[in-house]
């Protein structure tokens, strides 16, 4: 069931816009901070139109697109002037109130760390990891990507393995 | 405590991330598409920033010579949102604000000054302007036609891929991604 690659770029943004909101809100918990990832992305998207208008599929124009606003919403996490009043919505999100002012602070540091080591993987793994990390079942990301769930598997192992030796003593955030 | 993770126990970070995740899934905002497509559009055709530092002085006095030299009073509107788009303009002098009506209201989507390229949308024919571009000081510009433009980038096509580049990595801080 291979679908004609879309015509323009405003048809495939809205047959995505509600995965892509996911994404985004998924990794980042924040609408304006989703917003900008999104909007990001329609940037990149509306830039890169003649290329992205020349892949053969709407399957890869539509995984094209969620990748960049994944990339685009680590691009956020990364920022070291992300706001810091998140910690503490982040922490209410959690609903943890047993946890010091300190745990909340290592927890953030041990984060960045993560982000930056995501940030620092192949393409493809950074992608899937994206998306796992944003709430996504195997078989959706391998859907959204366009590759097989083995892959996605695979590479979800590797990342767990490059991310043990990130946070060597293990991750007590939660 | 109900996280899964009891006390002492190693937990794994990225299934960690993957439960909030899908926590927040719940709670998914909607977007407008048509507004972010129209503010990635005029953000496109807000121009390049530092277009005449990409020319040689070669493109810069055919640039000067084919254009014309025009001066906006503050406040002025160099171009306006919905209007047929048949100029590029170069700003030499003073500052400018692009701005587009999201209802009524205005939001200021980029500023452009000294060797910036405004307009953008109007390097093809046929293009309505995607946003404002208001004068916030005294402006003096130099204003291309569309047809001026094309028979410039004709003689010298590799300019456009300059800006192109240089515009994204201003924007982002890196080189686009393949």
């Amino acid at each position: 069931m291979t679908q004609e690659p879309y015509g323009d770029p405003a048809s495939l943004l809205r047959s995505v816009l509600a995965d892509l909101a996911r994404a985004a809100y998924g990794l980042l918990g924040h609408y304006a901070d989703a917003e900008d990832a999104v909007q990001n992305g329609c940037f990149k998207l509306v830039m890169a139109w003649p290329r992205v208008a020349g892949l053969a599929t709407a399957g890869e124009q539509r995984a094209y697109l969620i990748r960049i606003v994944a990339n685009e919403a680590l691009q956020i996490l990364r920022d070291p002037h992300r706001r810091w009043e998140h910690l503490g919505a982040e922490a209410a999100e959690r609903a943890v109130t047993h946890h010091s002012f300190e745990d909340e602070i290592q927890a953030k540091e041990d984060l960045r760390l993560v982000w930056k080591a995501i940030g620092d993987m192949p393409d493809m793994r950074r992608d899937v990891v994206l998306l796992r990390a944003a709430g996504y079942e195997y078989r959706d990301i391998a859907a959204r990507l366009g590759v097989n769930v083995s892959t996605v598997r695979s590479h979800i192992s590797d990342a767990r393995k490059q991310l043990s030796r990130t946070l060597p003593r293990g991750w007590e955030g939660a | 405590m109900s996280t899964g993770n009891s006390a002492g126990e190693r937990g794994d970070v990225l299934d960690w991330l993957y439960e909030r995740g899908k926590r927040r899934a719940a709670q998914v905002p909607g977007f407008d598409a048509e507004r972010l497509m129209g503010r990635a559009r005029a953000a496109r055709d807000a121009g390049a920033v530092d277009f005449w530092s990409v020319l040689s002085p070669v493109e810069r006095s055919h640039f000067e010579s084919a254009a014309q030299v025009r001066e906006f009073p503050p406040g002025t509107a160099l171009m306006r949102e919905g209007e047929q788009a048949a100029e590029v303009m170069v700003l030499r002098v003073g500052w400018t604000k692009v701005v587009l009506d999201e209802d009524g209201q205005e939001r200021v989507i980029a500023e452009r000054g000294p060797g910036d390229l405004v307009g953008e949308g109007g390097t093809e024919p046929g293009n309505v302007r995607t946003a404002s571009v208001i004068a916030l000081g005294r402006v003096q510009a130099l204003v291309m036609t569309t047809a001026s433009y094309a028979a410039f980038i004709d003689e010298y096509p590799n300019v456009p891929d300059l800006v192109k580049r240089q515009t994204h990595e201003r924007r982002t801080g890196r080189p686009e991604r393949p």
